[in-house]
């Protein structure tokens, strides 16, 4: 890199550096802290918009369509989901893991090679 | 069992026998060989001499031959630094390896047999090559990024500036330096402590201050990185007796008795964002902190993509335990007694002490600045700006222990390490600017 400042003397230089730096580095997190601040909030929704649609604000969604599901179905459904979820423990896991009792021989568990260790 | 045993017997009666025999012959050549300069003018001297000059000899190779009080008291310095982490768990998992390496670096030795830290060739030489060419901290970033959880500082961006505030001791240290008569790179690698982050001053002194880059003047740099490390480290390590002091002083009781609304549930999907957005925007910003700032948030989106647990888990575990390890005792190591104690490392030292008061004065005022623009619930407790020097996470929860001092149901530790992370991408910006100055 090039020496910027040669000409003047190294504690001038040193002010200069001190009075950029510190205001490099303010801008550059107050440029971070802008853009969680605002633009982030505004990027989410965006995407949102992309990926979803706009929400429907409650007036706008129209009773007419509607005005088959009542009150009564409403509470059918959420009868039907609370016994759904709560119900869950019933359906037990049929398999039963069976263990073998008596294990396959293998000379690397066998018993024979610890009893006798001792004698090399 | 008994057959080895007298196997071995057997096999030693031989060995102790064959001279008996004369069957000597091949071994007793092999050594008139090796000595052979030696035995040449003295053949005729006794048995005794001879064996009382190899120890003599050996004596001269030992370290009680060679010791300087400098060693002696490097040694000791080594010593307390072990002392220290395990007696007050003042950060051991540093202080400890550091201290054992000040130990290893300083054991006296002859020169010329490729041992010490600063002979090419030698083990430690090698391993020290990782902090020379700044191979190790950007490594140590990448495990702090997949460790560090950014989201309170997402929640409250405006924290953020806090860390930038704390900058103000590097560039505060740096003019000190420029005063005391150090040259502009090495007064650059010196203000950086109070950057109060290890791996980001041993980097910038490997680049600034590495004894091998030339000034305009014609003269080479100091080599400072020992001194540097040592005293960001244990400055480091020393946070929770420099700052409460500091922060006493400069708050009322009122502020620190603020209490700070809790910060906002922040989605995955913005804790994905922010790695990749703050990526960008500080390396284009101060690309030579590229190295630094590219690996802290690599390893951040390693942890919060969701799809790559096992990289950030190697990240923030095995692969930064590895070069912890090998950091601290090369560092330590390189505090070599005639390379570390001169007058320029005592100065170092004090200017590192005065670069973590005025970082955290900085951090505290701005706190107490920023307040007033806010207004009720937004209010900062200023003890949090103290968490603005990185010291990553000591610093925290330094600021969380003198809150619970002033109020028992105050906790400040989750606002507190906003500032803390926003400090170690700031002085790794800090880092990049000085280093795109003088570099």
């Amino acid at each position: 890199m090039t020496h910027i400042f040669l000409m003047t003397d190294t504690i001038t230089e040193g002010y200069i550096i001190l009075i950029t730096g510190l205001s490099i580095v303010f801008s550059g997190l107050l440029l971070l802290t802008l853009f969680f601040k605002f633009a982030m909030p505004v990027m989410l929704y965006v995407y949102k918009i992309i990926t979803k649609g706009p929400d429907k604000k409650i007036k706008e969604i129209s009773p007419k369509v509607n005005d088959q599901f009542t009150g009564e179905i409403a509470a059918a459904i959420s009868a039907a989901i609370h016994m759904y979820l709560n119900s869950q423990h019933d359906h037990e896991n049929a398999i039963l893991t069976i263990k073998q009792a008596r294990k396959m021989y293998s000379p690397w568990s066998s018993k024979i090679y610890s009893a006798y260790r001792n004698r090399l | 069992m008994k057959k080895v045993i007298l196997i071995f017997g057997v096999l030693s009666l031989l060995v102790f026998i064959r001279p008996v025999f004369g069957m000597n012959a091949s071994s007793a050549n092999v050594q008139t060989t090796t000595t052979v300069a030696q035995m040449e003018d003295e053949t005729s001297e006794s048995f005794f001499a001879e064996a009382v000059n190899g120890i003599k000899q050996f004596y001269s190779f030992t370290g009680f031959a060679n010791a300087q009080s400098g060693n002696i008291l490097m040694i000791f310095i080594g010593i307390v630094f072990i002392y220290l982490g395990i007696k007050f768990d003042y950060e051991p998992l540093l202080l400890i390896p550091i201290g054992t390496g000040v130990i290893l670096g300083n054991i006296p030795f002859v020169a010329g047999y490729q041992t010490g830290i600063y002979e090419t060739g030698s083990v430690l030489n090698y391993l020290y090559f990782g902090v020379v060419k700044g191979v190790y901290p950007p490594l140590i970033f990448l495990g702090i990024g997949a460790m560090t959880d950014f989201s309170s500082l997402i929640a409250n961006p405006k924290l953020m500036l806090l860390g930038a505030a704390a900058q103000i001791g590097v560039f505060g240290t740096f003019l000190g330096a420029l005063y005391l008569g150090f040259s502009l790179p090495e007064a650059g690698a010196i203000g950086i402590i109070g950057g109060a982050d290890g791996p980001t001053a041993i980097f910038l002194s490997s680049k600034l201050a590495n004894g091998i880059n030339i000034l305009p003047d014609g003269t080479t740099v100091k080599n400072l990185i020992g001194p540097i490390a040592i005293a960001a480290y244990s400055y480091m390590a020393l946070v929770p007796v420099i700052q409460p002091p500091i922060m006493k002083l400069l708050t009322t009781k009122k502020e620190r008795l603020i209490r700070m609304k809790p910060p906002r549930a922040v989605t995955q999907k913005e804790k994905m964002i922010f790695p990749v957005v703050a990526l960008l925007l500080t390396t284009f910003i101060s690309p030579s902190a590229l190295p630094l700032l590219g690996m802290l948030f690599f390893g951040n989106l390693l942890k919060e993509s969701g799809r790559t647990e096992r990289l950030a888990d190697t990240a923030r575990t095995k692969l930064i335990d590895i070069v912890t390890i090998l950091l601290g005792v090369t560092v330590g190591a390189s505090t070599q007694a005639d390379i570390f104690i001169t007058k320029d490392s005592l100065m170092i030292f004090g200017l590192g002490a005065i670069s973590f008061v005025i970082a955290t004065m900085g951090g505290l005022l701005f706190a107490k600045f920023m307040n007033l623009f806010l207004k009720g619930e937004d209010k900062l407790n200023p003890l949090i700006g103290a968490a603005g020097v990185s010291a990553v996470p000591d610093s925290a929860r330094v600021v969380h222990a003198e809150g619970i001092k002033a109020d028992p149901h105050n906790y400040l530790l989750m606002h507190a390490m906003a500032p803390n992370v926003a400090g170690v991408i700031g002085s790794a910006i800090a880092a990049g600017i000085i280093l795109s100055f003088l570099g």
